[in-house]
């Protein structure tokens, strides 16, 4: 039995000694990194017990010997984990349903935070998207299993809002305009939004603000932030009812949900279609 | 046995030391490939967002100004025009970069079209550029009060003849387009005739100062719609694709033609919805009759 143990230890510290040298060998080349840069050492502090087990169960080392190197290996692993105060703050956010992971990382020094694809669980990949001015500060909210919104002040002084995308609402192979498929007028609590050939408007307690196609950003093909005076307003999202139409005149059953760019705590509406204009 | 299992492990501890001191003297993050940080370590703080065009020249968009260079990043000459104003209109990226093809940049000659606020509303669509390396700048008109702009394009195809392809006003999947083009080097525009089409411009230009192509379709299009002139963009006639039947519903989207020696050849991409063999792989069509009708050559891979 302890054979077998010993064997499966050596197996998976060999597999995992295997998965580091790939990572350093290729992650510069394929812009791939570790979600947290800190899983290098952790993995290597994981490696060193699975051989440590592996050579007591399977050779006649003296006890003292074998821990002796292991241990300094593990020391070794924790104190360059103090020490290693790169200037990165990892935004770290799971979906509501644990199928997708939010990964943002902000150099601290140059103020920037790069959006990042991740993979298996615990690479990640750095997207285009880069978040400048970024002060440390970032508020997380899923407003869908696949839409995540990040608020967050820049060192201007505006509130800024990135949406990180994971799905479709369409064949998930066609490109398609958020503004375009809310055509009609949308109804929640309090507030009303309608997409009309005049443009985009949001009426809030009576007060109506419009938005033309110049302050409005989308991102992926399930939301779009609407901007005025160079700062965030309003996050405008499809919910996971909502089903993309070829024809925008038709009644919608589906909904869609706004958010408030602001940093205090704050849900998404959901709206309503209400009738086509 | 046994021995070769201490021997495997005395590596791996060892390579697990030198690689984890190896790894905590690497920099920080890996540089994004679309935003590649500036080579020249002593400008670098100055423009750590310059985005490479050629070798020695790029531009920067760093703080709210648009920068150019010519000598690798030794000198930055700032453009006088307003950041915000190269992204009016419909358009929805984090102005980190400009946008595709509103902009040449060469040693020749750099040019950057923008929308200026005209005094009645509508924008004015107006071309900045510089034959001389950036010591001096020359506005001009090529269009006013134009619809909110989405689709823009600008390129010369010599010293003096050049051409804007402009589109806005979009509604769903329709829009409004305009052609304009110079003969003297991009100091006077004047506009020419389109296509009787008013779906979205996927792109256009022209070969020479006759031949010039516009192609239409980019929500779900079917097949390839490119329209040619043979005028000077005088008269626009729909060329015909000899498509092959196993490719009918995959090459959809017509790109820029281009001369290669005697003929014209012409990438047809599958639109943002096609996923044969992986969606990114192109038909290359000839054209013998300067565009009138296409026959297809082969696949090619998106980097051919």
């Amino acid at each position: 039995m302890s054979k077998i143990v010993g064997w499966i230890s050596f197996l998976l510290a060999v597999g995992l000694f295997c998965l580091q040298m790939g990572y350093l060998v290729f992650h510069q080349n394929y812009h791939v990194e570790y979600v947290d840069y800190r899983l290098f050492y952790w993995i290597n502090i994981i490696c060193t017990l699975f051989l440590l087990i592996a050579i007591l169960l399977l050779t006649r080392i003296r006890k003292m010997i074998s821990c002796g190197i292991a241990g300094s290996v593990l020391l070794t692993m924790g104190i360059l984990l103090m020490i290693s105060d790169k200037p990165v703050n990892h935004i770290i956010s799971l979906s509501p349903d644990g199928e997708q992971l939010l990964l943002l990382k902000e150099n601290t020094d140059q103020q920037t935070a790069t959006y990042y694809r991740t993979y298996y669980g615990i690479l990640a990949r750095p997207q285009q998207d880069r978040l400048n001015g970024t002060t440390g500060e970032f508020k997380v909210q899923w407003v869908a299993n696949d839409i995540a919104v990040i608020t967050y002040p820049t060192t201007s002084g505006s509130l800024q809002q990135f949406v990180a995308t994971y799905g479709d609402r369409g064949s998930g192979y066609s490109y398609y305009h958020v503004e375009a498929e809310i055509y009609g007028t949308w109804q929640g609590p309090d507030i009303e939004l309608i997409r009309d050939s005049e443009g985009l408007r949001i009426i809030e307690n009576g007060e109506m603000e419009e938005f033309d196609a110049a302050h409005i950003r989308q991102f992926g093909t399930l939301a779009i932030v609407l901007e005025k005076d160079g700062e965030a307003v309003w996050t405008i999202s499809l919910d996971e009812t909502f089903q993309v139409d070829t024809d925008p005149s038709a009644l919608k059953e589906g909904t869609i949900s706004i958010y408030k760019a602001t940093m205090e705590e704050n849900e998404p509406v959901r709206l309503h279609h209400q009738n086509v204009q | 046995m046994k021995y070769l299992l201490i021997s495997i492990a005395s590596v791996m501890v060892v390579a697990i030391m030198i690689t984890a001191i190896i790894y905590y003297q690497e920099p920080t993050q890996v540089s994004l490939p679309e935003q590649p940080i500036s080579e020249e370590s002593d400008y670098a703080d100055l423009v750590p967002q310059a985005v490479e065009v050629e070798d020695v020249i790029s531009y920067s968009l760093q703080g709210d100004t648009l920068t150019v260079t010519f000598n690798k990043g030794k000198d930055w000459i700032t453009v006088p025009v307003e950041k915000e104003l190269l992204f009016t209109g419909e358009y929805s990226g984090n102005q980190q970069q400009l946008i595709e093809q509103s902009y040449l940049l060469s040693e020749e000659r750099a040019a950057f079209l923008y929308a200026e606020q005209s005094d009645t509303g509508p924008q004015n669509i107006l071309l900045i550029s510089t034959t001389d390396q950036g010591k001096s700048w020359e506005k001009s008109l090529v269009v006013e009060q134009f619809p909110p702009l989405r689709f823009r394009k600008v390129d010369f195809v010599d010293d003096s003849f050049g051409y804007v392809i402009l589109s806005g006003d979009r509604t769903m999947s329709q829009e409004y387009s305009s052609i304009f083009l110079s003969y003297d080097g991009g100091e006077t525009w004047e506009e020419v005739n389109r296509p009787d089409v008013t779906r979205l411009v996927a792109d256009g230009g022209f070969v020479d100062e006759q031949t010039g192509f516009v192609s239409f379709g980019i929500l779900n299009p079917e097949e390839p719609s490119l329209y040619r002139t043979q005028d000077g963009g005088q008269n626009w006639q729909e060329a015909v694709f000899e498509m092959p039947d196993q490719y009918l519903p995959v090459f959809v989207q017509a790109e820029m033609p281009v001369k290669e020696d005697d003929h014209l050849t012409v990438l047809v991409n599958q639109g943002s919805s096609g996923d044969y063999d992986g969606g990114l792989v192109k038909g290359k069509f000839i054209s013998e009759d300067q565009g009138e009708t296409w026959q297809f050559v082969e696949e090619v891979e998106p980097d051919e």
